[in-house]
């Protein structure tokens, strides 16, 4: 799983309908920019996890969602800098 | 889910069972790279569009059997490329940016 921050809501109202009605948000994960499925309500500037592959799908909704990428959780207290 | 542009789309007559009668887009993503993605949302180059890949890729089609590994999940509405949105401090604590040098004096010295 990685360690990710919330940038912004992605907003794509011309979507494939598997998405639904999840939000979006825009991570940023080391220098990349990624998009993940909101599951827990994120707020931009909040430490996240994010989970990836299969595990993405179940946690996003169903075993049919069309997510690889999801936010399962929002961590406590995060320092970047320092290397745990 | 990654960020990537819309270049073109790709022709390919001759291609396996598999693929049907999908719609493929070249995509380029931040580092240039072109990809291609299947197309359930019918895009134009230029729309920058975010991707599911891997198996969500296959079931952003709506139908499992397609055998994809990339395909575009929607157009987004806005996207600056390459913008870093600064992000609220609230948590995390702002890293102090080293002064840029005045580069006029620097060289002077």
């Amino acid at each position: 799983m990685k360690i990710c921050q919330v940038i912004k809501p992605l907003v794509s109202t011309n979507r494939i309908p598997g998405f639904e009605h999840k939000h979006l948000q825009v991570v940023l994960d080391g220098s990349a920019q990624l998009v993940a499925v909101d599951a827990v309500g994120a707020k931009p500037g909040d430490w996240v996890i994010c989970v990836g592959s299969s595990a993405a799908r179940e946690a996003a909704g169903s075993k049919e969602y069309p997510s690889d990428l999801t936010i399962v959780g929002i961590i406590d207290d995060w320092d970047p800098t320092v290397p745990t | 889910m990654d960020i990537n542009q819309v270049v073109g789309t790709l022709v390919c007559t001759y291609r396996i069972p598999g693929l049907e009668h999908c719609s493929l887009r070249i995509l380029k993503d931040r580092k240039g790279k072109l990809q291609v993605a299947t197309d359930p949302v019918g895009t134009r180059p230029g729309n920058w569009v975010f991707t599911a890949s891997g198996s969500a890729g296959r079931y952003a089609m709506g139908d499992a059997s397609i055998l994809t590994d990339l395909t575009i999940g929607g157009i987004i509405d806005h996207w600056e490329p390459e913008t870093l949105a600064r992000t609220a401090p609230a948590t995390s604590r702002a890293t102090s940016q080293a002064p840029a040098p005045d580069s006029g004096a620097a060289q002077a010295a």
